[in-house]
């Protein structure tokens, strides 16, 4: 529900309202006043939770606008829980991938919910975000002393027990979001790498979201650490190479001098270059003095080899 | 007043010749109809006696459209329009392949008073963009279920967008669960919500129809007056505010070549499956492609080995075309209503690019891939021009594409085609827009 929009006409609600009133009037015993049914509009509009609960706080805390908020807040928590519990177990097929590059660092995860509607909205974009933000943190506050190249993986638990300030748990913001969005979802996996100062790490999301600029999401995406490329033209290296890992899914790395065994090659280096198919992607590493390290590429959505066994 | 009396003349000269001889060079070049990339499943659609339309629902999960479905072939059932289908006869949602697309999606047939429904519903987004693609179940109009416990959901928003997005024009509102919200005036403000954001969106949320109800109770045979007298209501709205599409028998002729061939003596004569329209004897025509276009007089129409006044869309037939010679014309050119048709060379289109799973590419391509777009009976290569700021086209996604023709074919908006690779088929789309074919794209074939 758009926020702003649904203020910009709450004018024009309040006239319908109070004329639907009278007709209702003949036949609805009890009737809210047209002043009980803005404030319940604007609670709606300012909260987004359903209008029984909007209702159910006002009259709790006698039309106090912003004790019934706080006391809605509290609420969404358990509604929330209850209702991730109810829905537990619901296939969660959809979702997206969440991705952030920071200084010399990245993360990448992966979230799912049951359709692609919900995957449209930003309410869950939100989610998305958040999460990302978590594991990143998370990533930050283990790795500061470490000096070399670090890669970390978190599924199922340790992921959902991540902090996320002020005692609250990553679960319970994905609670919440269930609660607000009424559809099943889990933070499935994420993965973390800090790399030396003189390596980096190129990036690439594919089918992506439009408007979310600090975190890039999509149905697809990639980390690729490498080493060496000119200077000014790494970014543009490591989104070519991350956009060969989302396209033709390597499963390993190979050698630099393995030789290409046909369109069915799954070693990274080896592999048909995308960007230009005259070339593998070794040569094209030689060709701007690079080489690759690592890679992670996560689909949304797909069975991965730990769950398949 | 001459041509009149020219054609008259062809009529008769028509009945006069021994019928074995048209018929026997026809049954030689009548092309089977599975030749064709599109054919056939048209005719089926005429040949109800209520006019159809597909409607479908779009809400969020559990907001009860599975439960809404059944307790509408449960109340037609009554009155002999629909089977009745129970809750978990529909809920299976199984996949089914259309053109080789593996789509989720649950079908129910149900008939009103007076109109025939075929009735959709998808889990995703993403398959009612392939249900438009593919064209197995183009809605006229959809049912947006909203449960008025919830209210609207946060993705209603989406719900509503894809609805737009797929050519949606009339929006009916089912506010579901109405036995469930003790305190009637919630159901009003909830109404008041979905208005706005209909209108938000450029539907006419003023005047859309809104009807409060339970499926549940239609289902379970309580509370009539929320159950199977709001069900019925519904079905009475749809009727009324969901128009009928204008039907393919209304529009100007087409008829895509299949073949042609020599009747010695009398001339020569196209055949193919007609598209759209009603094609009769001395009607004008025009034929258009491969760069070619003219256009003479239909002297003759045949369809089953039988002389006919007129064929209409889906038929299999044969005309006869008043001094037409067999080098003139060849499969993959059209026969039309004058000027209702023109040949293009660019175009945009909404396309789904098959998976790996279903037989397609395995890999994605990247701008200037050249495939080969078959549509009606033609096939040209093609260079593609991925829009939508995207890089690569993965494999199992939908996409707009840019398609710039080799030579300029009859292409128009709606008109639906292939593309293939090598001998594979890799994605099916629909074109949504015809673009202005510049010199700086003439450029780009080298
Ligand atoms: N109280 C009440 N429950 C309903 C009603 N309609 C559906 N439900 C319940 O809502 C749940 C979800 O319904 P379903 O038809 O599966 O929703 P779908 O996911 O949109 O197809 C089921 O448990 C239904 O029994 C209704 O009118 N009233």
């Amino acid at each position: 529900m758009s926020l702003t929009f649904l203020f910009r006409t709450i004018t024009k609600d309040l006239a319908k309202v109070s004329f639907r009133q009278h007709v209702q009037s003949l036949h609805t015993g009890c009737h809210l006043l047209a002043a009980e049914k803005a404030l319940l509009m604007k609670m709606r509009k300012n909260t987004g939770y359903t209008f029984m609960n909007c209702k159910k706080a006002l009259e709790k805390f006698d039309n106090d606008m912003a004790q019934a908020e706080t006391w809605l807040n509290e609420q969404a928590l358990k509604e929330g829980w209850s209702k991730a519990n109810k829905l537990e177990g619901r296939k969660a097929k959809e979702g997206l991938i969440g991705l952030f590059i920071g200084d010399k660092a990245a993360v990448m995860v992966e979230v799912n919910c049951e359709t692609d509607f919900v995957s449209r909205n930003e309410k869950f974009q939100q989610l998305v975000k958040e999460v990302t933000f978590a594991a990143f943190a998370f990533h930050r506050n283990k790795t500061q002393s470490q000096a070399g190249y670090v890669k970390s993986v978190l599924v199922g638990d340790e992921l959902n027990k991540l902090s996320f300030g002020e005692g609250a748990s990553l679960s319970d913001q994905v609670a919440l979001t269930i609660g607000r969005l009424g559809e099943n979802m889990s933070v499935r996996r994420a993965v973390m790498v800090g790399v030396p100062a003189e390596w980096n790490i190129g990036s690439y999301v594919h089918g992506g979201v439009s408007g979310q600029t600090e975190v890039a999401m999509g149905r697809y995406g990639a980390l690729v650490v490498f080493q060496g490329g000119e200077e000014g033209k790494r970014e543009f290296l490591g989104r070519k190479l991350g956009q060969h890992v989302v396209g033709e899914a390597p499963v390993s790395l190979g050698n630099m001098d393995d030789l290409p065994c046909g369109e069915s090659e799954t070693r990274l280096l080896p592999q048909t270059f995308l960007g230009d198919p005259s070339t593998t992607v070794a040569q094209f590493l030689n060709g701007h003095q690079a080489r690759v390290l690592d890679f992670v590429r996560f689909q949304c959505g797909e069975t991965t080899s730990e769950e398949a066994k | 007043m001459a041509s009149l009396v020219g054609l008259r003349a062809c009529f008769s000269a028509l009945q006069l010749t021994s019928p074995s001889l048209w018929h026997s060079s026809l049954k030689l070049c009548v092309v089977p109809v599975s030749r064709r990339t599109f054919a056939a499943e048209v005719k089926k659609t005429y040949s109800r006696d209520k006019p159809h339309l597909n409607i479908g629902t779009i809400g969020h999960v559990d907001h009860g459209k599975t439960t809404l479905t059944a307790a509408i072939t449960k109340v037609l059932a009554e009155s002999g329009g629909a089977n009745f289908k129970s809750y978990a006869d529909i809920d299976s949602a199984p996949e089914e392949k259309a053109r080789g697309i593996t789509i989720n999606a649950s079908h129910v047939e149900y008939s009103t008073a007076n109109r025939h429904y075929a009735h959709t519903d998808c889990p995703g987004h993403a398959d009612y963009i392939k249900n438009m693609i593919t064209g197995t179940a183009q809605m006229d109009g959809c049912i947006l279920v909203v449960a008025g416990t919830d209210g609207l959901m946060p993705q209603t928003r989406e719900h509503i967008l894809l609805a737009r997005q797929i050519g949606v024009e009339h929006v009916v509102v089912f506010i579901n669960k109405a036995d469930a919200v003790d305190d009637k005036e919630m159901l009003e403000l909830v109404e008041i919500e979905i208005r706005e954001l209909l209108t938000e969106f450029g539907y006419d949320g003023d005047s859309s129809p809104v009807v409060i109800g339970s499926a549940l109770c239609a289902l379970e045979d309580r509370e009539p007056e929320l159950g199977v007298n709001a069900v019925m209501s519904l079905l009475d709205v749809v009727d009324s505010y969901i128009p009928m599409p204008k039907r393919e028998l209304d529009k100007p002729f087409l008829l895509p070549i299949e073949s042609t061939c020599l009747i010695p003596g009398r001339g020569t004569v196209v055949t193919g499956t007609m598209e759209r329209g009603v094609v009769k004897k001395g009607d004008d025509c025009e034929f258009l492609g491969y760069n070619r276009s003219f256009r003479s007089v239909v002297t003759g129409v045949e369809m089953f080995h039988k002389s006919l006044d007129r064929a209409e869309a889906g038929d299999n037939l044969g005309a006869l075309i008043r001094g037409l010679k067999r080098e003139d014309v060849r499969r993959g050119m059209v026969m039309c209503k004058p000027g209702s048709i023109q040949p293009h060379k660019k175009i945009k289109a909404k396309v789904y690019i098959l998976s790996k799973e279903e037989g397609g590419r395995h890999k994605p391509f990247v701008t200037n891939f050249v495939p080969v777009m078959f549509s009606l009976t033609w096939n040209m290569a093609c260079r593609v021009t991925i829009a939508e700021d995207k890089e690569m086209v993965m494999p199992g996604e939908d996409t707009y594409l840019v398609l710039t023709l080799r030579h300029a074919m009859v292409l128009e908006t709606g008109q639906r085609f292939t593309l293939r690779d090598g001998n594979k088929t890799i994605g099916t789309g629909l074109v949504t827009e015809i673009l202005k074919f510049t010199d700086a794209d003439e450029y780009t074939w080298g």
